[in-house]
């Protein structure tokens, strides 16, 4: 009988009115987010456009080069720009491996172990965490002046300030080890493995994911910074990262000279994180899903 | 191969749930010692206070004369089975086995020796290179055995080990367990909530109830002699029926007075409750389904009740019948001695009459429901 019904035309019929109507919304969808993905992707192609541009340095209103060429780029040497480059990447380095190994400790420990406070602790956590960062820049340079870590010597200031508060991360982290079941643990304890050698060897080897996304949360923080960054070094270039450098560029002054390397710069940064990305964006999704769903 | 030794043993929960009430327990080396009881009697708890796994509030544990209260699981030499296999899902059937030994820093050789050797045992060679979640519920729980067996552990604990299989695994399980017992010859602790475990495997059984031990005895003893109502009924399945009784001191003779009939309670536990002087009083009498049978019609003596549901089980019938006072009371009639009219007969609402000897009867305490004749102190009702 089934069999017959899907000739029957009167269900043909039915059929196509529902493919018509699929096809109808998935048009006005895929306009929608082509409409959205333009206005997304446009200043990055635009930026990548201006790097090449060679005819002059200042702001033009068309976008396609006149004249293209590698010439901001290499004039980007004559520049502070790879000091601040390097100031960047050694800031985030040690902020993602850090921030990784304390993020990591401490969401073992709140979901293994059993202590007093521990409710208290993460409730005290989460109210701190809602308190805008911000508000502790005074003080932190206040202190950071006094210990001789501002100005030139702003990258160990700005590490310290990165993996500071790095414990109140745990919240990801946390979620999976708390889907990994409580006996594993206890297998492993009972074979002979020390605490810390559960966590190493059983528990993170199994959280591949977790990691590379605390990794890569940690690199992204100091990789972007601006407000701290800047505040921490003043006016002092060597002790700049390439937000704050790059910005530096942007005054009523200098622009009309380094717009074009502003936009190589620009494109310069992006370069890293957009190679860590393409490699592990697989790990990311299944890291920022993976405390809900068990694997 | 080594003694444990539980004295006083104490689990009290941080909400102050007391999980375990002063247990003692002698484990002889190369003992096999089932803990079995129903769920939240604290088997699992006593069995991870002797892994460690589990603080101990009160009382020491010894293991081969060693006080190991506050010894780290990995210090105390003791091998452990989970329910849920607890393999490390990252790593394969080979490394899994292995990896107790590496942590030990043994030399590779050796512990490919161990590795293979213990394969070969449990009959998973083929399976070594693969990760545990391509193995089935009884391959994984193999490789769980195996990754205990290849250290030279003192104790071997076995949690649960067989719960999460299905019955036909189960029962092969089981028997290679015997097996494998045999092999390693070496102290085992296992607990369980399935009595025929227990009874099968155990030398031993220790049966436990909201944190108080039962009883303690061979599977012998506990299935002929439970010291109390709760063993009765807990070992054996069906369960043991239980009726309120009259117990009567006669001319030199006991009967018990039953659903509306007269049993005599002849032989060797007549002469028992004779040499004891046991006074008349109301009990608890408890007789196994299989010790019940049919009495023939004309038997002024015997239980008059009703057919409520019949179980045909193949080997055997499951009569369940109520007496004429209402007693709920299961009959296990074996088929082979049942005519062809008389299982045809069989049909709920038909009326029947059951009874039994007196050498199965138990009697037990209304009170205390301790067992009259063997009085085993049970420390709770």
């Amino acid at each position: 009988m089934s069999k017959q019904s899907d000739y029957d035309p009167s269900v043909m019929k039915k059929h196509m009115g529902m493919q018509a109507k699929t096809r109808a919304s998935n048009t006005v969808i895929y306009i929608v987010l082509i409409i959205i993905s333009i206005i997304w992707l446009a200043p990055f192609v635009f930026i990548v456009l201006q790097s090449f541009r060679v005819e002059n340095t200042h702001m033009v209103g068309y976008i396609v080069p006149q004249q293209w060429g590698f010439d901001n780029y290499v004039k980007l040497a004559q520049t502070d720009f790879f000091r601040w480059y390097a100031n960047t990447f050694i800031a985030a380095v040690c902020t993602a491996l850090l921030q990784t190994i304390i993020v990591l400790c401490m969401s073992y420990t709140l979901s293994r172990f059993r202590f007093k406070m521990r409710r208290g602790l993460m409730k005290f956590m989460l109210i701190l965490g809602l308190f805008p960062g911000m508000l502790t820049m005074i003080i932190l340079y206040r202190v950071l002046k006094d210990l001789g870590m501002t100005q030139a010597n702003a990258v160990p200031g700005l590490i310290l300030v990165y993996i500071a508060s790095s414990g109140m991360g745990y919240y990801v982290s946390k979620g999976f080890f708390d889907t990994v079941p409580k006996t594993l643990d206890e297998a492993a304890r009972v074979d002979g493995a020390t605490r810390a050698q559960v966590l190493w060897k059983i528990i993170l080897p199994m959280a591949k994911p977790i990691v590379i996304y605390t990794v890569l949360t940690a690199f992204m923080g100091p990789w972007g910074d601006f407000i701290f960054a800047r505040y921490i070094s003043m006016n002092a270039s060597a002790g700049m990262n390439v937000a704050v450098g790059l910005y530096s560029w942007l005054t009523a002054d200098q622009i009309n000279q380094r717009f074009t390397m502003f936009c190589a710069g620009g494109v310069l940064v992006a370069i890293p994180v957009t190679i860590l990305f393409m490699c592990l964006q697989k790990y990311y999704v299944e890291g920022v899903t993976g405390g809900a769903v068990k694997g | 191969m080594a003694t444990v030794k539980l004295t006083n043993v104490v689990k009290i929960y941080d909400n102050n749930v007391t999980a375990v009430h002063d247990f003692n327990l002698d484990i002889a080396d190369k003992e096999f010692v089932v803990f079995v009881g129903p769920s939240g009697c604290g088997k699992s708890t006593t069995l991870r206070m002797i892994a460690g796994l589990e603080e101990i509030s009160g009382g020491t544990v010894e293991i081969d004369g060693e006080v190991v209260n506050d010894l780290q699981p990995k210090d105390r030499h003791i091998a452990m089975v989970f329910q849920n296999y607890a393999l490390y899902p990252h790593m394969t059937v080979y490394d899994n086995m292995a990896f107790p030994l590496r942590i030990k820093k043994m030399p590779e050789d050796e512990i490919y020796e161990r590795v293979t050797h213990a394969a070969e045992i449990l009959g998973i060679t083929d399976y070594l290179m693969r990760k545990p979640r391509a193995l089935s519920g009884g391959q994984r729980q193999r490789v769980a055995i195996g990754r205990a067996m290849v250290r030279d552990s003192k104790v071997f604990l076995m949690d649960e080990p067989l719960s999460n299989l299905d019955a036909k695994l189960r029962n092969q399980m089981r028997a290679e367990i015997i097996l494998l017992r045999k092999r390693l010859d070496t102290t085992f602790i296992y607990v369980t909530h399935d009595q025929t475990e227990a009874m099968t495997l155990g030398d031993r059984i220790v049966i436990m109830k909201d944190g108080y031990i039962m009883q303690v005895g061979s599977p012998e003893e506990v299935f002929d002699r439970p010291g109390n109502l709760f063993v009765a009924e807990f070992i054996g399945a069906p369960k043991m029926n239980t009726i309120k009784a009259k117990l009567v001191r006669g001319d030199g003779e006991y009967h018990v007075a039953a659903c509306g009939a007269v049993l005599k309670v002849g032989g060797e536990k007549g002469q028992m409750l004779r040499d004891m002087n046991v006074p008349t009083q109301d009990i608890i009498l408890g007789v196994r389904p299989e010790h019940m049978v049919l009495a023939p019609e004309d038997d002024a003596n015997a239980i008059d009740c009703t057919l409520e549901v019949n179980e045909m089980m193949g080997s055997e019938y499951h009569l369940h019948v109520v007496t004429d006072d209402g007693n709920k009371l299961i009959v296990r009639i074996p088929t082979i001695t049942l005519t062809h009219d008389q299982r045809e007969s069989l049909v709920p609402g038909v009326k029947l009459k059951v009874t039994c000897e007196g050498k199965v009867m138990h009697f037990f305490d209304t009170e205390s429901e301790v067992n009259i004749l063997y009085p085993c102190q049970a420390p709770i009702k």
